[in-house]
């Protein structure tokens, strides 16, 4: 319950919030409890806020190191969370910078996410009017966030949280664009990318029906067609087709189309159309057995319409007969049959909770900046420290850090100058084929390299031996997928079969030009994804390899600087 | 759905002449705060009239923006104090109303009447405007509000060389600091626009402010331990170097022993982005044609070093010019 009441139950346009609590903007006021989630490049803690009486908190650690992100879009988030109030969307408390982490502390949801509950409880799905309840709090936030001219960009029931007591909050605005704001990166001039509003006033009615922009966002199941070609532009009917897919997922357990891999799903979706018995034909016969209201299939239906101008805005979608029979007892229902039917937050989460990079558990002040820093580390061997004393200077060049009087004066560090030796040691351990580290420290990595192999049953090793190959496998997949779409691409026969007319088939060819181009993106973005986690995992085992030696010797060469 | 049932429809000078009048209510009657039944409504009655101006500049989901009705409702909004007004009162507005409030003033920025640009002559005749915009980075509630139309303003040439040479700009250094995260960015992306919008007055800026503004960019902001700071700082310093308008600042920029020493210990910085922002401006220091002899020893010394270190220096993506780069860095080098 502790969660969502300090965030206060505002409502459209309320200044309750200038009344709220400030909370603090130091890592030192708050105690990290337990990770409650993690992505590529940021984990969610429980955190309690000491200074305010222990309030609990979520706060989300964004590794700005491994964000591919750069720092305006980051900053355009924590803005558009700053100044959002509504009760159905989360906002943060506050953000600031511990080390190159970014924390943006929120209310604590915990119930947690409804792509959390279906997967801990309800595989195939919930009763339909939990699903009204869950869907009805979603499209008022669509409703506020699209009055603000805002886009989510990004529905989906992993970004759909709940409270304890039921209450919805729309979570992440990762991807969300304003269009009232320049589009960021795709804009030509780089300067305009801080402008506010769009330039000319004539256009900016027109990107309110149709905003173009033409990046790359969200999350392939949801993704509406439009989106997917992203060069056709977008609105925030977009929005409204990701609803509807999440109708589907909140139903069915799982989004349509998601037995195929992302992006295979994503070709579906461009060369044929989604229809609502696609989705249902294909899911599990148990789910086939469910029967929905026709009020249901209708409401998610008008929101799938492949034309985007045909779908309905989130607010006439309101008034859909679908939840005209929500009533507040519903909540109850949800609670009791739901809520209460699933794993605590803590307990979904507690067996991923050892994955974290950071040795240190929960409690460590910057999460994982050991492993991320560790990837940078791994493929480039740090100098140790220049030489500006100019009385050394007809000296011969020294690679050794100067005597510790003399290093007063000098304004760099020389913190990690044994990590290097590990660091390269592991590029010798895991990438056999990669160049040798430098003379000077070939020697030493030898010796430990004896040491390592003493060592090799740790136990704890597998990790490497899963998660590498296992991402190794997407790759592979991913790059599979682009060969077959090029074939299909020189073939010329797209889709086959389909009375498309000659404009149909250019455009569809477009599409999937550009389709192959995002393709090409991914995995290049994931090739990256799996070097930085072979670096992380060798340095994973790294730690553990320089514990065993601490148990077990204590040699000289092992002078490790931590 | 009101407006239909009226007799007759409000002009947009009608709605800009309510909304100053509201704002004079609420300016002169700030005192009473809360409880007050004909204030709240006035409030109330405020945020629809602005909300309008809103459509009116933006146009709404059906219909585009009419250029006629823009014109009056510009006209309107400066042949009085209505920007003054909202500006001062903004902070006793709620939240959504501020939010349209900004967005309004961000609009009547590229406004034109009869292709003059209203907005700037207004705030060239009132530039104390600025000074009030400048100190909402103090009051972390107004702060976002007011530095984006504080980077609305800025566009205007004039209004820029207004900000860069009064002693404000001495006081974003502490704005960018802050812990607040979201504010400190964005005073950070004001202070960006400013030292890269107006290449002209950006040069004449930091040539007449050469000492003072590198000796505070340098050891409040590259040598900073805030990561962000450090990160952004390092990369607008090679964004005003490495622009052609700014290039007697380059200069003498990397002809200081000092500037190389800072740079030359962020290229060994923990993080892989700052060090290669450092490398953009380290490499200005490389190719420089007429080293000073203090800056040619630091590289001597170094040399065996700095060698290593760019050989082993490398980028995730695959990038032609920063090979090119380097190549010609590693070159320059190994000549001294």
């Amino acid at each position: 319950m502790a969660a969502g009441a300090a965030d206060g139950a505002g409502s459209v346009g309320g200044d309750h919030h200038h009344h709220q609590a400030r909370y603090p903007l130091d890592a030192a006021s708050y105690r990290l409890l337990c990770k409650i989630g993690s992505g590529v490049s940021a984990v969610v803690y429980k955190a309690v806020c000491l200074p305010l009486g222990s309030a609990v908190v979520a706060i989300k650690a964004i590794d700005l190191e491994r964000s591919r992100a750069n720092l305006d879009e980051v900053w355009r988030e924590a803005k558009a969370m700053a100044l959002l109030s509504h009760r159905n969307v989360l906002r943060a408390h506050c953000s600031f910078t511990v080390g190159s982490h970014l924390w943006v502390v929120m209310p604590f949801m915990a119930a947690g996410s409804m792509h959390s509950i279906l997967s801990h409880g309800f595989p195939d799905g919930l009763p339909e009017q939990c699903i009204a309840v869950v869907l009805r709090d979603t499209l008022r936030a669509l409703c506020y966030l699209h009055e603000q001219g805002r886009i989510h960009r990004d529905i989906k029931a992993g970004n759909i949280l709940v409270d304890t007591d039921g209450l919805v909050k729309l979570a992440d605005f990762g991807v969300s664009a304003s269009i009232y704001e320049t589009a960021p990166a795709t804009s030509s001039s780089s300067l305009s990318a801080f402008s506010g509003p769009i330039h000319a006033p004539s256009s900016s009615a027109a990107a309110l029906s149709s905003s173009c922009f033409s990046d790359m966002a969200g999350t392939p199941y949801w993704m509406a067609p439009e989106v997917i070609h992203s060069h056709v532009g977008y609105g925030i009917k977009a929005d409204i087709w990701s609803f509807g897919i999440t109708a589907l997922e909140l139903a069915h357990g799982r989004p349509p189309l998601s037995h195929l891999p992302p992006s295979k799903s994503m070709l579906m979706r461009i060369t044929s159309r989604v229809r609502l018995e696609d989705a249902t034909a294909e899911s599990s016969s148990s789910a086939r057995k469910k029967k929905f209201s026709k009020a249901f299939k209708d409401m998610v239906s008008s929101c799938l319409c492949q034309e985007p101008a045909k779908r309905p805005s989130a607010e006439k979608l309101l008034r859909h007969p679908f939840f005209k029979g929500c009533r507040s007892r519903d909540y109850d229902y949800l609670v009791r049959n739901v809520l209460d039917a699933v794993p605590s937050v803590e307990e979904r989460c507690r067996d991923s909770t050892q994955l974290c990079g950071c040795a240190r558990g929960a409690r460590c002040v910057s999460p994982c900046r050991h492993a991320s820093s560790s990837s940078n580390v791994a493929k480039n061997r740090r100098i140790s420290g220049w030489n500006f004393n100019e009385e050394s200077f007809e000296l011969d060049p020294t690679d050794k850090p100067p005597p510790p009087e003399q290093q007063s004066c000098f304004l760099f560090h020389h913190d990690n100058d044994d990590d290097d030796h590990n660091m390269l040691e592991h590029e010798q351990e895991t990438n056999p084929t990669g160049g040798h580290g430098d003379d000077d420290s070939s020697g030493s990595a030898r010796r430990r390299q004896g040491d390592n192999t003493d060592n090799g049953q740790d136990g704890k090793d597998g990790l490497s031996d899963v998660a590498v190959p296992h991402l190794v496998t997407i790759l592979g997949s991913l790059e599979m997928q682009k060969d077959m779409v090029m074939q299909v691409l020189e073939g010329g026969g797209v889709g086959g079969g389909e009375t498309a007319g000659r404009d149909q088939e250019r455009e569809r060819e477009e599409m999937l030009v550009g389709y192959v181009r995002q393709l090409e993106k991914r995995v290049q973005a994931l090739s990256t994804e799996v070097e930085e986690e072979m670096a992380r995992n060798a340095h994973l085992q790294e730690l553990l390899h320089e514990r065993a030696c601490e148990n077990h010797t204590d040699s000289s060469h092992t002078s490790g600087s931590r | 759905m009101k407006g239909l049932f009226k007799s007759k429809p409000r002009t947009p000078a009608d709605v800009v002449r309510q909304t100053r009048e509201l704002l004079i209510f609420l300016d002169l009657h700030s005192g009473s705060r809360g409880g007050d039944a004909k204030r709240e409504e006035k409030m109330a009655e405020l945020s629809k009239n602005i909300r309008e101006l809103k459509s009116i500049l933006y146009g709404n989901g059906e219909s585009e923006p009419v250029t006629e009705a823009c014109v009056q409702l510009t006209q309107e909004f400066f042949r009085e104090n209505t920007l003054r007004l909202l500006i001062i009162c903004l902070p006793k507005l709620n939240l959504e109303t501020r939010k349209d409030a900004t967005q309004v003033v961000a609009n009547l920025q590229r406004q034109q009447v009869s292709s003059k640009i209203v907005a700037s002559e207004y705030l060239e005749a009132n530039k104390d405007l600025l000074d009030t915009l400048i100190s909402g980075y103090e009051n972390m509630d107004i702060a976002l509000h007011y530095g984006s139309m504080l980077r609305e303003c800025i566009r205007h040439q004039s209004i820029a060389r207004y900000v860069l040479e009064s002693d404000h700009m001495k006081k974003f250094f502490d704005y960018i600091q802050l812990p607040n995260f979201d504010i400190a960015s964005d005073a950070s992306a004001t202070f960006k626009e400013l030292l890269t919008r107006h290449k002209a007055t950006v040069a004449e800026f930091l040539s007449k402010n050469y000492d003072w503004f590198f000796s505070e960019f340098n050891s409040r902001l590259l040598s900073s331990t805030n990561y962000i700071t450090k990160r952004q700082a390092i990369k607008l310093l090679g964004d005003m170097l490495l622009d052609r308008s700014n290039s007697a600042v380059m200069m003498r920029y990397v002809s200081s022993k000092d500037n190389l020493m800072i740079l030359m210990n962020l290229l060994r910085d923990s993080s892989k982005n700052i060090q290669i922002e450092a490398f953009h401006v380290f490499k200005l220091f490389a190719a420089n044609k007429n080293k000073p002899t203090e800056v040619i020893n630091i590289l001597v010394t170094n040399r065996s070093k700095l060698l290593r270190f760019f050989a082993g220096f490398k980028i995730d993506k695959e990038d032609e010019q920063f090979e090119a780069d380097k190549e010609q860095v590693i070159k320059e080098i190994s000549a001294l």
